[in-house]
């Protein structure tokens, strides 16, 4: 069926309202172009929604959460996090939305299917990256190279940063580029101690700085900072951590050119063969099942990374059997996450009379110390390590001995300090590392499902066991005592919610999906801007990078449309 | 940080504006109504009620600050069997509860909610110290899902996250307002 793109609903559609979506529809409508933003699931209002304040005893389950449900609906989104009693409806149904994997590699794939995507639920903590990662395929022959460096994406940074607003400390390294930040969080005076004595005995060749975080310390744009009730991923009525709804989403509304509909969930995109356009994106409504095609000039996939490259893998066609943009064999492929899990506790002696008041939504970072100067014999690239010093509460003593007035005592009194360095460590791109759609399976809508085939490889598993050992090392120049290395093994690919690359940039169409402008390669009106576009995974929380790319790509666009080229 | 501090000081720092529309005193309360529940079901008899409410309170009893009585534990532990436990953890629990009587009666001759206070003790310490002898023995699993490991378990999360405890024995601060990483701190006498 020829679709007609002579009057098109909408100069653009948007797909996903989440990290990258919601900075599409901020960006595209702000530079003119009626747009529209399908979201697969439900609207959020932050007023309706809020449950940051909820206390315990106001919980149905007082916080060990709706076993029933979760066991019933939601076994495998469970396994994230930020998951819980009050979070756990920002996490899809896994009923209604099925994967499956290999018996023998585990993959958890986490979906958030509302207005605001993961961007509601996220860890908050946004570091740039520098042409130590943007070269790092070059420099090692591995995959593609990037198509850019990080002077086509500095000023694009320092717009997002500014706009979300990101707390943080300038440490000026080459390595981890400092931006406009608001005002640091504190550390604890035990972190304090520790970052002075770790800058004793290594020098600057490790340091420990402040988390950089998307939570205001001061007002921005009408969102008041935070006022340190703790549980982001709950909600946030003062709308002080970054999310889309919080933000991005209210400025695109605030030009009258956004629409967004919620319950629309994109099947495909359908193909213009003769002038190898996007002509129209084919939604099925989420509660209805009713069928629609919208059409619009350009389309941006924001679908979040495993997502989109399953909406171009359903989009086949006689020009592109394999999957919408993938002449490459490229879509799908190259999946990569952070491997975590490695790390080292330590109990800190001292500090009795001190605890920390407020729930303060970050935590200390370690940027990447390896193969930065000189070569590690065992693996190449790098991890940063987050953590931070707590004293334990009631929870660490539940199951101790003792009962009487002696046992309340010893619950209700805080434990001795400890302090904690959790690594989070980059993956290298391996074309094996793939999601393919699944012949049989569907979902609930009738949309066919994944099969999801990916594990850590040998550069991985060794950067993970140097983990354990540095951040010891970290705590023994702290004077740490009885330090624990982190005993869990590697974490099951996926768990981070760093999932990435399965549409990647680079610099040619038969190795890769996208261009430099995160244009698909043969379709010049298609953009993809989520984390499926990453050519490479570094190591560095990837959601700021996302939203600069998104940016850039956004006014490319609309250069392009304007100059008649889309 | 009580209601009308929080008002204060978003007052303060200029960020009600991101909250035009909303009555001041909805602040705190926002988000609650969506997640409040109703009654649960009852699955303890009267008996057995009597049992855990002084086995609760002889775990985590009152002082000069609450107790499990005061925390509402014992309903907090009715409602979880009722609608968080399975089945067979529930069976297992109730067939166990009676144990208490048993070896209160082998002791004193009376039940164990009319046992004296050293008895009530001896009794649960005994449970207890069995537990600490199977997770020495690296059964800690087994320990868990004992009867009494429930018991115990359910009595300490049911005291820590109700508002008697919270307010006044841990002083936790729902809304502190501020982050403060060397603020000064007292243990519980």
């Amino acid at each position: 069926m020829l679709i007609q793109n002579t009057n098109p609903d909408y100069d653009a559609i948007v797909v996903g309202s989440g990290m990258t979506g919601g900075w599409a529809a901020k960006e595209l409508t702000e530079l003119g172009l009626r747009t529209l933003v399908l979201e697969a699931g439900r609207p959020i209002s932050p007023e309706k929604d809020a449950a940051e304040h909820v206390q315990p005893w106001e919980m149905r389950f007082r916080g060990m959460g709706d076993r029933r449900h979760v066991e019933s609906r939601q076994r495998m989104q469970r396994n994230s996090v930020s998951f819980d009693e009050l979070s756990h409806r920002y996490w899809t149904d896994d009923v209604d939305n099925p994967y499956t994997t290999p018996a023998d590699k585990p993959f958890h794939w986490f979906r958030a299917r509302q207005e605001g995507g993961k961007s509601l639920i996220w860890g908050r903590q946004v570091y740039r990256w520098s042409d130590l990662d943007f070269e790092a395929n070059q420099r090692d022959s591995i995959a593609v190279d990037w198509p850019i460096r990080y002077r086509d994406l500095a000023p694009w940074y320092d717009r997002v940063e500014r706009f979300i607003g990101v707390s943080g400390r300038a440490e000026g390294l080459a390595h981890l580029p400092d931006g406009p930040f608001l005002p640091p969080m504190d550390f604890s005076c035990v972190e304090e101690h520790v970052r002075e004595r770790i800058a004793a005995r290594f020098g600057g060749e490790r340091l420990m700085t402040i988390g950089r975080v998307a939570v205001l310390t001061e007002a921005l744009n009408g969102r008041a900072p935070c006022h340190y009730c703790g549980p982001c991923h709950r909600g946030c009525i003062t709308r002080s951590y970054f999310s889309s709804v919080n933000a991005t989403l209210p400025a695109a509304r605030a030009t009258g050119r956004l629409t967004l509909r919620p319950f629309s969930i994109v099947r495909s995109l359908v193909l213009d063969p003769r002038s190898n356009r996007v002509s129209g994106v084919q939604v099925i409504d989420a509660q209805t099942r009713a069928e629609r095609t919208y059409t619009a000039r350009v389309v941006f996939l924001c679908a979040s990374a495993i997502e989109s490259a399953r909406i171009l893998l359903n989009s086949r066609s006689a020009k592109f059997p394999d999957g919408l943009a993938n002449a490459s064999g490229q879509v799908g492929r190259n999946i990569m996450d952070h491997i975590k899990w490695g790390g080292a506790s330590g109990e800190m002696e001292g500090w009795s009379d001190k605890r920390t008041v407020g729930a303060r939504p970050n935590g200390i970072y370690v940027p990447r110390f390896r193969n930065v100067g000189s070569k590690h014999p065992d693996f190449i690239r790098g991890y940063g390590f987050q953590g931070g010093a707590n004293r334990a509460g009631w929870q660490g003593s539940a199951r101790a001995p003792g009962i009487g007035l002696d046992f309340k005592r010893r619950l209700s009194t805080l434990g001795p300090w400890s302090m904690t360095f959790g690594g989070f460590g980059e993956m290298l791109p391996r074309e094996e590392n793939r999601a393919t759609v699944h012949p049989t399976r569907v979902d609930a809508w009738g949309i066919p499902v994944l099969h999801i085939d990916c594990s850590w490889g040998p550069n991985e598993l060794a950067l993970y066991r140097d983990m354990n050992v540095t951040a010891a090392e970290l705590l023994e120049a702290a004077g740490a005592r009885n330090i624990r290395p982190d005993a869990r093994g590697p974490s099951t690919p996926g768990n981070t919610n760093h999932e990435m690359g399965t549409a990647r940039m680079g610099r040619d169409p038969r190795t890769s999906v996208l261009n430099q402008w995160n244009q698909a390669w043969d379709i010049p009106n298609l953009f993809l801007t989520d984390g499926a576009c990453m050519t490479s995974s570094a190591n560095q929380n990837p959601s700021l990078t996302y939203m600069a790319l998104t940016a850039r790509a956004c006014h490319h666009a609309v250069a392009e449309l304007k100059r008649g080229a889309l | 940080m009580e209601r009308r501090e929080l008002l204060r000081w978003l007052a303060a720092t200029a960020g009600l504006a991101a909250l035009e529309g909303l009555a001041p005193d909805d602040l705190l309360a926002l988000g609650r109504e969506v997640h409040a529940h109703g009654a649960s079901r009852s699955t303890l008899s009267p008996a057995v009620t009597r049992a855990v409410t002084a086995a609760a309170e002889r775990i985590l009893p009152a002082s000069d600050t609450p107790g499990a009585t005061d925390a509402g534990v014992p309903g907090f532990i009715d409602r979880m069997l009722a609608d968080w436990f399975n089945s067979d953890e529930r069976a297992g629990f109730l067939a166990g509860i009676p144990e208490l009587d048993r070896r209160s009666r082998a002791r004193s001759g009376r039940d164990f909610a009319d046992s004296p206070e050293t008895d009530q003790i001896a009794v649960l310490t005994a449970l207890d110290d069995e537990l600490t002898a199977l997770r020495r023995a690296g059964r800690a699993v087994e320990a868990n899902r004992h009867w009494f490991g429930m018991l115990k378990y359910l009595t300490v999360w049911g005291y820590f996250t109700s508002e008697p405890a919270a307010r006044i024995l841990l002083g936790t601060f729902p809304l502190p307002g501020r982050f403060d990483g060397c603020a000064p701190y007292q243990a519980p006498a």
